[in-house]
């Protein structure tokens, strides 16, 4: 059990990678502090994760041996994210882990100039500031034990630039920019900061993901050739499965990585080699 | 050589290939021994040791490839046996589809091993697969793949005329007999550890048969994207008692061949139990209400709009209404027809008529005119209470209003009358059944009873429950909502008919009534999803009355957490009394588009049997027989029918239901229902599962619901028959991409002809999907009174988006006097109609008033007046 005794906090953990990550960490002997904002977010064209989603998730997790506590918590609000953790120190002790994977890939599908203020305020509080306040929250009490591990899901937008995604291209880089320099300074006190760069990664059913056909919706891709569009687009000729991102996740929030901080782990098939 | 390895490699040595194949003789048990061909195989340098190493690691790809090593570690054998014969194309077939019997899982690939007594021979073992898996799936000719190519057995009279013959298909099984390798030499020295006759399965099902140190054994390696693990040992038990079938009483008919032994049939005569048994005392219905109004008499017991009755109001006006019923000259077990709209005075009248000591018979008033009439002469009705002016006269049966029946001022007068016996009937309802004429279905008191104490603890029902009834009364569902509620001192809303047709009046009376327990069907349950349920604060949701698509309730679960409110789905059947299993619903179960109903309730119990009334296991197919204390004492007036349909239980005795309907258990004793058996479809020979259709679209993430129906273009003729499909569409998405993404999945024989948007899925006054209520493919034809002249003549800010939304939604012109039902407007045009004034923000049009004005210039008038 690469986990055990961890507690380990993810955010946008009621479906998607949010869950198979948390299911992952649980099965590896964690346990487990489930955020999700579990409410659509106006100027979102599609519906966030729910209550009854968050609480599968922590329901698998609790099938899986873990202790669980969920929290409804919009990682936009600054207080809601330090109550959440202050919880989740009150019921485990500390915060060993926080994966910051709440994210949203729309609004987009537009070049700059016709993205307007709040659509770019949005994206880039909920995908940067939202990763920003989360570590604010969980560096300090893991600077002063001297342990920690944090993991950024950034993902392929943060390395090379996807035309008419600018907002998410924007925010993505700068996680990748704010995991570097959390890194250096969070290095002395040995808590440690990485990225996850995922590609493609597939809508599982289970996982009740929907990123890649939001994506496509964006891109105007046809809904039922999108797979095959971007499974061609990385060279290993696949899709990433949300295991596979849970597993990069895994590595980096065990002690199997202790020397590595800073860096930036792609799991993408290949996709930003060229 | 399409045969070897197709990687382009550099020049040979220190490897070769051989091809062995089998000997020019096609029978089975007349093997010859293989030929072995020597082929050239390139291979050297770091190349050709990355090449070794990848294939030595790779389990074989084709069934029949085997790679080994040499003694000496440099070359490779590799020994690749040709399927068919020397002469067939090599290209890999198809691998066989997973069989429905196979209940795939992710689940662990382990193999089974058992010590044989009785060796047989190849032809023997061929002769148990084919008739076992015959058995196991009667419609699909058993292909085995074997060493010498692809055999079957056609069915024979008896099991030592059979005889395998050549083949050609996809196959589901394989079997390996002997070892091949074994005396040839090829297999010495070379290959480490234990000898198996493959380095993978080569098929989904494969059982070898060979003789180790520990003597003779059959071992069966199974894909777990076939057939589960417990399919699969329990495949091997019925494989090896049939081969001891095929041995030693070869002169067996087919027929009569044994699956289970006896000491299985026990286990699975077990299986289709509750987990639970029943703790209930046999007694009439009036005594457990009379119960209740002695426990809880000031407690409110019908909700009727602004109206309420208490336990006390409610028996008393019962008490009252029965003794007219007497002086009216029913008597015990008459029978008394019932034709009242879904509302507290209805409740008193079922009532009164069970405190008179007489059955009651409730239709429907919307029913037609001749549906009331065979009713009211069929149950030979001596009295029907109804309001219905056109009620049709049947000779010998009075009409009376419940008015006649109570009189307010002399509520507390009547006279008690004493309890009716358990076994009396209380009620007959009508069935349509899929043939035929309507018949009743006479239901025992006690049943009810027994219903009621079946559930009353698993769903903690008490009298603080609200119950909604939402249902007919001449749908037995309304049986369990009504006598559910009353016989647990609940308190019962009556939902009025059109509330029941508007989901947000509805979901808006869910939330003022503090609904705690509610009944739905899956169609009904789908249209209240479509609103904003956040709200709504029910405990326990029961789903019956038609299968369920587990998926639709995702959505529900989204705002309803499981540990929130309880998601149930009863299967039932009017001739068992309503329900006879249950089955929790999860969001995990949901997700895994579980087709499980559940188990047995305690009390009823249920066999799946082939058509000679054998049992049969789990996985396999069959149909349902529910027995128990919800078996109805028959079918009112039809003896032949009742003795075909009614039989004696022969596992414990008592009577048990003969369903017609298509089930089969799961090894934990859940039970899948798979549909009527006489509406099985077939569309150019295949077998169609509707529901499977209808599961690709609704994991179209742009498909909110979807209903998928067989129609024929000439009814005489089957070749004319065609799927449609109809989808109620997410907001935004495009209805042209949903059949492209369907065919991607369907084979084309299941794809819809056609995938329709509709804003609602019509239903029947019962709650389930109305197939005959669905749009027409394509546009209905313009009737001939629409005069497109008089359309133009609208101006008005209300008149003209009006027409123009109905000639939209209709088709065809509209004018302002053109009265909407001629125009070939239904329902679903309704809603369709309101949704669309909506979306412009248009002031809001109930159902009830387009039906009651339904032309476009009395419709403004009605919105003026309503504005105002």
């Amino acid at each position: 059990m690469r986990l055990q005794g961890k507690s380990v906090l993810i955010t946008g953990a009621a479906r998607g990678l949010g869950r198979t990550a948390a299911v992952a960490c649980a099965a590896e002997g964690a346990d487990l502090i489930l955020l999700d904002i579990c409410a659509d977010l106006p100027g979102v064209p599609y519906p966030l994760g729910t209550p009854g989603q968050l609480e599968h998730t922590a329901a698998l997790c609790r099938e899986a041996g873990a202790a669980v506590l969920t929290s409804e918590a919009d990682i936009r609000d600054l207080r809601a994210v330090r109550e959440a953790v202050t919880r989740a120190e009150d019921r485990f002790g500390r915060i060993d882990v926080a994966v910051n994977n709440a994210g949203i890939a729309a609004p987009s599908g537009k070049p700059v100039h016709e993205i307007d203020e709040d659509e770019w305020s949005l994206m880039i509080d909920v995908d940067l500031s939202g990763a920003w306040r989360v570590v604010r929250e969980v560096g300090k009490a893991m600077s002063a034990r001297r342990a920690g591990s944090i993991v950024n899901v950034a993902s392929t937008a943060g390395l090379v630039g996807y035309r008419h995604f600018a907002g998410y291209v924007a925010a993505k880089h700068a996680v990748i920019g704010l995991t570097k320099a959390a890194a250096l300074d969070y290095a002395p006190t040995k808590v440690r900061v990485n990225a996850v760069c995922p590609g493609s990664v597939r809508d599982d059913e289970r996982a009740e993901g929907r990123m890649l056909a939001e994506i496509a919706m964006a891109l105007e891709v046809p809904v039922h050739e999108h797979e095959k569009t971007f499974a061609a687009a990385q060279p290993m000729n696949a899709l990433i499965e949300p295991e596979d991102v849970a597993a990069a996740v895994v590595f980096l929030a065990s002690d199997e990585s202790r020397q590595i901080t800073g860096s930036v782990l792609t799991v993408d098939g290949g996709f930003s080699i060229r | 050589m399409s045969a070897s390895p197709p990687d382009p490699l550099p020049a040979p040595a220190h490897c070769h290939a051989m091809r062995v194949r089998p000997a020019p003789s096609q029978e089975p048990t007349g093997r010859q021994g293989v030929w072995i061909d020597d082929l050239p195989l390139p291979s050297t340098g770091p190349l050709a040791e990355r090449r070794r190493a990848t294939e030595l690691a790779r389990p074989a790809r084709t069934p029949r490839r085997v790679q080994l090593r040499y003694a000496d570690g440099l070359s490779d054998l590799i020994v690749v046996a040709p399927r068919r014969g020397p002469h067939r194309a090599a290209a890999p077939p198809a691998p066989a589809p997973a069989p429905a019997w196979g209940l795939a899982d992710d689940g662990p690939e382990t193999a089974f091993s058992v010590l044989l007594e009785h060796e047989g021979d190849e032809a023997s073992w061929l002769t148990a697969l084919a008739v076992t898996l015959r058995r196991y799936d009667p419609d699909t000719q058993p292909v085995i793949g074997t060493d010498q190519g692809e055999f079957t057995v056609e069915p024979a009279a008896t099991l030592g005329e059979s005889k395998p013959s050549l083949a050609s298909g996809p196959a589901l099984a394989g079997l390996l007999f002997g070892n091949p390798v074994d005396g040839s030499g090829l297999g010495e020295g070379g290959v480490e550890g234990e000898y198996v006759p493959c380095l993978a399965p080569p098929f989904p099902l494969t059982v070898s048969v060979f003789r180790d140190s520990g003597g003779l054994r059959l071992r069966c390696d199974h894909r777990s994207s076939h057939v589960s693990a417990d399919i699969a040992a329990q495949f091997v038990r019925h494989l090896v008692h049939v081969h001891q079938q095929v041995l030693h009483a070869p002169q067996t008919r087919m027929d009569d061949v044994e699956l289970l032994d006896e000491a299985e049939r026990t286990r699975t005569v077990a299986l289709g139990r509750p987990p639970r048994a029943l703790a209930t005392t046999p007694m009439s219905v009036t005594e457990a209400f009379a119960r209740v109004v002695a426990a809880t008499p000031d407690r409110i017991a019908v909700t009727d709009g602004e109206a309420g009755l208490t336990y006390r109001e409610l028996d008393e006006r019962a008490t009252q209404s029965a003794s007219r019923l007497r002086a009216l000259g029913v008597t015990g077990g008459d029978r008394v027809g019932v034709c009242l709209e879904r509302s507290a005075e209805l409740v008193v009248t079922l009532l009164a008529v069970l405190k008179a000591g007489a059955t009651y018979v409730p239709v429907d008033p919307a029913y037609p005119a001749d549906r009331l009439a065979h009713t009211a002469r069929d149950a030979e009705l001596g009295v029907v209470v109804t309001r219905l002016p056109g009620f049709p006269s049947v000779a010998g049966c009075v009409q009376v209003t419940p008015d006649e029946l109570f009189d307010e001022a002399a509520a507390a007068s009547g006279t008690s009358l004493p309890h009716p016996s358990p076994d009396e009937p209380a009620y007959v309802i009508y069935t349509s059944g899929s043939t035929g004429r309507p018949k009743g279905v006479v239901v025992p008191h006690r049943n009810v009873i027994a219903l009621i104490d079946a559930t009353r603890e698993e769903y903690a029902l008490t009298g603080a429950d609200v119950w909604t009834w939402f249902h007919s009364s001449a749908f037995d569902f309304s049986v369990w909502e009504i006598w559910g509620c009353l016989l647990t001192g609940a308190r019962l809303v009556v939902v009025p008919y059109f509330v029941s047709r508007e989901p947000d009046r509805f979901r808006d009376l869910l939330v003022a009534e503090k609904v705690t327990v509610l009944s739905q069907t899956p169609s009904a349950f789908a249209q209240l999803l479509e609103v904003d349920h956040t709200e709504v604060g029910v405990r326990v949701v029961v789903l019956g009355g038609e299968p369920l698509d587990a998926r639709v309730l995702l959505r529900w679960f989204d705002r309803h957490p499981e540990s929130a409110c309880r998601v149930v789905n009863m299967f039932g059947i009017t001739e068992t009394t309503v329900h006879v299993t249950e089955q929790t619903l999860t969001r995990k179960l949901a997700l895994a588009t579980t087709r499980s109903v559940g188990r047995a309730l305690p009390g009823w119990h249920l066999y799946v049997l082939d058509q000679y009334g054998r049992l049969l296991p789990p996985g396999v197919a069959g149909e349902i027989y529910v027995g128990g204390s919800g078996v109805a004492l028959g079918y009112l007036g039809q003896e032949e029918l009742t003795a075909q349909r009614f039989l004696p239980d022969p596992f414990t005795g008592g009577p048990m239901y003969r369903s017609g309907d298509l089930g089969r258990l799961r090894p934990d004793g859940r039970l899948e229902h798979l549909g009527r058996i006489d509406s099985q479809v077939k569309i150019r020979g295949f077998r169609i599962e509707l529901h499977e259709i209808r599961s690709v679209l609704l994991e179209d993430p742009q498909v909110r619901t979807a209903a998928v129906v067989v129609r024929r273009d000439d009814p005489a003729d089957a070749a004319t028959a065609r799927i449609d499909a109809y989808v109620v569409l997410s907001p935004g998405a495009d209805p042209t991409t949903i059949r492209e993404r369907a065919a991607g999945i369907l084979p084309d024989y299941m794809l819809p002809a056609t995938v329709s948007p509709v804003d609602t899925l019509p239903l029947t006054p019962n709650g389930k999907l109305d197939t005959t209520k669905l749009p027409p493919v394509g546009r209905p034809p313009a009737p001939g009174n629409a005069v497109p002249a008089r359309a133009a003549t609208a101006t008005d800010d209300l008149t003209a988006p009006l027409t123009e939304i109905w000639s939209d939604i209709l088709g065809v012109p509209v004018g302002p006097d053109d009265d909407f039902f001629e125009l070939g407007g239904n329902s679903l045009f309704a809603v369709r109609i309101t949704a669309a004034l909506r979306t412009r923000g248009l002031p809001p049009l109930r159902l009830r008033e387009l039906y009651r004005h339904p032309t476009i210039r009395e419709t403004v008038a009605s919105l003026r007046t309503l504005d105002g």
